[in-house]
């Protein structure tokens, strides 16, 4: 634990009387894999909210750090500001731009990267702006083959599968090549079959991204599997973390989890 | 202080009109969630047929059908109150087919605010059409005997005799104030509506039938403005579309101060907007009316805004803001009957079916279509010196590529950014204002007015976008109404004709002109079309569909809903100067928001996604009607053009949420939602997702797709 690409201090935020994050503290390991695990209403969208800029938490700093030593302090950005920065994420119930095909898709999310493409540029048609339609559309086009969804280009999300969504949702994270990979529960919702071929999936994500993930999962045998560190909340608190076998014996784990006075 | 008092009659029976107009729209959205933009176009239908059947009026009616003839025809006249039934019963009878028509399907559907706004505004341009056609243009003037209340004075405040009649109206609006809340307070259904106002989902499930309510709600609001309508006839009805129109966005601020959701709110902000419009109209109109013309629009905009910046925390209950994003209904189709008879997908597959199938795969189709899209483009462009086509037709020709422009601009605004602007007629204003500036004030050679007007444009729809910045769905549209309506009474009558632009000397005729529109619109539509290829139309579509997950992915909303709203006013604001050419003088009939709110309903019928749409459309309503016009008496106005747009524009919407112009993309991914059954295996994906072996992906086809 020697080089953080993310440290959380003393995020907390309350919605009236309930305290959705109580003073989260944890560092996010640079090239790992991070499961956030605990029981529904543990604040764990909540945290991904306020890493990704959705909610402005009450109090406390998220510092994303650059290999070279360099830090940003994300809570006083704008959540475009953050993805610009190498934040991305994904939302519980694959929310993606509904009337749109995913081909599309694909290329609309990573607007931030094409830097030649003004308004002027791209409505005359630039040799700059030209390049950086064709680069978008090749890399699109890259994503979607490294989840094999390459046939359904043209099809909007209304047309597909849950399981195609996710995958769909993963190509649009991979796409802007992030250095922080935010999954906000990426199995749920698909078969358990299909859940079995999501671990490998996500590891070959995070090599070909050379990105840290971190994600929410209630999938206990897919979050342990492929993590390298497991944090387990309950009541907006972080419990414990540590490694997965660690973890999975705590007894503060057991208890939220099931309910038993150890 | 004496003359204050003096104010207060007019103020409060100004206010009591907006307050029972402003009750009808809260109890509609209360049950229903549907803002009723036709309230007063219905209330007006039901004051002209009542005053008609007063006055006495023939009934006929012929049938044949095989050997069954019909023919009656009968002159009916009745006394007032024996009339009020009839009325009333014509009154349900329209709630009824109204809910039937033209807001079930959309409930059905899981419509978006944005549809049910511009259905409902279809509405009002329909039933005002109607009107006017089934009773005349005219004027209602009620005499003096067929009066419901006598206008016999009744007592003096202030100096100013109050009528029987101002009085009556304030007595009713306390009695229908009074039967509302004893409605919602005691009545099971009043229960249930509250209820369901409350929490749709669990009100539905504890057994409140949602279809019911919606019914019940209809008929007797309905019920109800026929009654406010038979009673202010005297005072304020009106089949003119643009005052009708006036009365309701003053409704709709009342009701909006409430939130929507609350009666005393809103009865409390119409009287008081009635009080203050008198107020100005008294003490600064009346001292200088050229220099405060339109003040008491003015006033109406100031209260929206105001509430809506400061954002009370009552505003926000009623409407759940994440209802008010999208264009697209989730729910697709709308499952009624009246679309399943004209289902597009059905029609397609049948006509695919009869042909024989070497005529379905013929390969040529791709040149015909080619050659066709030349020979369209040929006949477009020599339009003017055709053989066959008339001199006189040109100048239509020339409004319509104006028309084209704002069916354009509503195209970016509404089908690709997913906002809604019914002031895209202040914007022709704009330019045209502009241009006379540019040519007149500052002398300036001629292409450069017209680049005047549309840079004058943009730091207008940056103003006008402001509201859009923070309000969605409803309360921006009625932003909107609001600043166009004060565009129209306070801006729009500073140009008048007197600021004639006198174009160059190569550009005197018609014919002429047209080239030059022509070179203009084509220029227009190739900025959209590459908006709508690139990088600014990918971020308008994903504004559109969601502005959170937009954010996520680095995309700021912000900046692309400025972006968008000043390409559109620039667009329209184009047509604008092109109009100034053409007249002389600035087009303040294209500045009203009737004209407005018509041309949103024209674009939303040719297809408000689509770069073709607004061709068809100002081909269908801009040209065809003017071409055709050699056929209907000068003499007789015909109002069928707009009920037949209207109508099509509810049944278009109700079918398929794209508009014709993209019917065709829209019977392609239905058909092939048919066909494709062989669903694979999600698992297998995975495994060999690494392999890129499926790697069949058509960028070109992917793009086409979207656009």
């Amino acid at each position: 634990m020697t080089d953080p690409v993310l440290s959380i201090s003393g995020l907390s935020l309350a919605f009236g009387g309930v305290r959705a994050l109580d003073d989260v503290t944890f560092d996010v390991e640079r090239g790992s894999v991070t499961g956030i695990i605990g029981p529904n209403g543990a604040g764990k969208t909540t945290l991904f909210d306020c890493i990704s800029g959705i909610r402005k938490p009450d109090a406390g700093r998220i510092e994303l750090r650059a290999p070279d030593g360099g830090v940003a302090e994300l809570v006083a950005r704008r959540p475009w500001e953050r993805n610009g920065l190498g934040v991305a994420r994904t939302f519980q119930n694959a929310r993606l731009f509904s009337s749109v095909p995913i081909g599309e898709i694909l290329r609309t999310v990573q607007h931030t990267s094409m830097q030649r493409s003004g308004f002027w540029r791209s409505v005359l048609g630039t040799r700059g702006a030209r390049a950086d339609e064709a680069e978008t559309t090749r890399r699109a086009e890259e994503a979607l083959e490294l989840v094999g969804l390459s046939r359904h280009a043209d099809k909007p999300p209304s047309e597909l599968s849950t399981g195609m969504l996710r995958l769909t949702e993963l190509a649009a994270v991979a796409v802007v090549r992030p250095k922080v990979l935010l999954l906000d529960e990426p199995a749920s919702g698909i078969a358990q079959a299909e859940t079995e071929a999501l671990g490998p999936l996500l590891r070959r994500l995070a090599d070909h991204l050379d990105a840290t993930i971190v994600l929410i999962e209630h999938d206990m045998p897919l979050v342990m599997g492929i993590s390298d560190t497991i944090v387990a909340m309950a009541e907006g608190a972080v419990v414990t973390s540590g490694p997965p076998e660690q973890v999975r014996t705590h007894p503060e784990v057991l208890r939220s989890y099931l309910g038993a006075t150890a | 202080m004496q003359e204050l008092l003096g104010t207060l009659p007019g103020g409060l029976v100004t206010g009591a009109v907006y307050a029972l107009l402003a009750m009808g729209l809260v109890f509609t959205y209360k049950a229903t969630r549907v803002p009723n933009f036709a309230y007063g176009a219905m209330a007006t239908f039901v004051a002209f047929f009542h005053y008609d059947l007063v006055e006495g009026r023939t009934f006929a009616l012929h049938l044949s059908l095989l050997v069954v003839r019909l023919d009656i025809e009968r002159y009916v006249q009745l006394a007032f109150w024996a009339a009020v039934p009839v009325s009333l019963g014509v009154a349900a009878l329209l709630g009824l087919v109204i809910e039937r028509v033209a807001i079930r399907p959309f409930a059905r559907a899981r419509a978006p605010m944005v549809v049910n706004i511009i259905v409902t505004l279809g509405l009002a341009l329909l039933l005002s059409a109607l009107t006017q056609q089934i009773f005349g243009a005219d004027q209602l003037i009620v005499p003096n005997d067929k009066a419901i209340f006598s206008r016999t004075p009744a007592f003096a405040v202030g100096g100013v005799n109050v009528s029987w009649e101002r009085f009556g109206v304030m007595v009713l609006l306390a009695a229908l104030a009074g039967a509302t809340w004893w409605f919602f307070k005691a009545t099971r259904t009043g229960l249930a509506i509250r209820a369901s106002a409350t929490d749709p989902d669990v009100a539905s499930l504890l057994g409140v039938s949602a279809r019911k309510l919606a019914v019940v709600s209809w008929v007797s609001g309905s019920m109800v403005a026929g009654l406010a309508g038979i009673a202010l006839a005297s005072v304020v009805v009106t089949s003119d579309p643009n005052l009708l129109l006036l009365l309701t966005i003053k409704g709709f601020a009342a009701a909006i101060v409430g939130g929507m959701v609350s009666f005393p709110v809103a009865v409390g902000a119409a009287l008081g907007l009635g009080l203050g419009e008198e107020w100005v109209r008294h003490y600064l109109v009346s001292i200088d009316a050229k220099l405060w013309q339109g003040a008491p629009e003015v006033l109406t905009l100031g209260a929206v805004i105001g509430v809506l910046a400061l954002r009370p925390r009552w505003i926000f209950t009623g409407i759940r803001e994440d209802e008010d994003t999208g264009v697209v209904g989730r729910g697709g189709a709308a499952d009624s009957a009246l679309a399943r008879a004209i289902d597009p997908v059905e029609a397609f597959r049948l006509t695919r079916a009869a042909l024989p199938t070497g005529l379905w795969s013929w390969t040529g189709w791709r040149t015909a279509k080619r050659v066709g899209l030349v020979a369209l483009a040929a006949f477009t462009v020599l339009f003017p010196v055709l053989p066959f086509i008339d001199d006189f037709y040109t100048l239509p020709a020339n409004l319509a590529i104006v028309d084209a422009m704002v069916l354009l601009s509503f195209v970016v605004l509404v089908g690709w950014l997913g906002q809604v602007s019914l002031a895209q007629g202040a914007f022709v204003a704009v330019g045209g204002a502009g241009a006379a500036i540019g040519a007149n004030t500052l002398g300036l050679p001629f292409p450069l007015p017209i680049l005047c007007g549309v840079a004058l444009a943009v730091p207008v729809a940056v103003l006008v976008s402001l509201p859009a910045l923070r309000l969605r769905g409803l309360h921006l549209a009625v932003a909107t109404l609001a600043f166009g309506l004060a565009a129209e009474r306070a801006i729009v009558p500073r140009f008048d004709a007197s600021d004639r632009v006198a174009p160059p000397t190569w550009m005197q005729t018609d014919r002429d002109r047209y080239w030059v529109f022509l070179s203009l619109a084509t220029m227009a539509v190739l900025v959209c079309w590459r908006i709508s290829r690139t990088r600014i139309g990918r971020s308008f579509a994903a504004i559109r569909d969601s502005e959170v997950v937009a954010a996520a992915y680095g995309i700021q909303p912000v900046r692309v809903k400025l972006t968008g709203f000043a390409v559109s006013g620039a667009i329209a604001a184009l047509g604008g100067t092109m109009l100034t050419y053409q007249l002389g003088g600035v087009g303040t009939q294209s500045a009203s928001v009737f004209s407005s709110i018509a041309s949103l309903a024209n674009s939303v019928v040719s297809g408000i996604g689509s770069l073709a749409g607004p061709a068809i459309g100002a081909f269908l309503f801009g040209l065809y009607p003017e071409l055709t016009k050699g056929e209907v008496q000068a003499t007789s106005l015909s109002f069928w053009p707009q009920i037949t747009a209207s109508a099509l524009l509810i049944l278009m919407l109700a079918v398929n949420p794209g508009g014709l112009a993209s019917m065709a993309r829209f019977v392609r991914s239905r058909a092939s939602a048919y066909d494709d059954s062989d669903d694979e295996d999600l698992g297998e994906l995975m495994a060999r997702s690494s392999g890129g072996d499926a790697a069949d992906l058509d960028a070109e086809n992917a793009q086409e797709v979207v656009r």
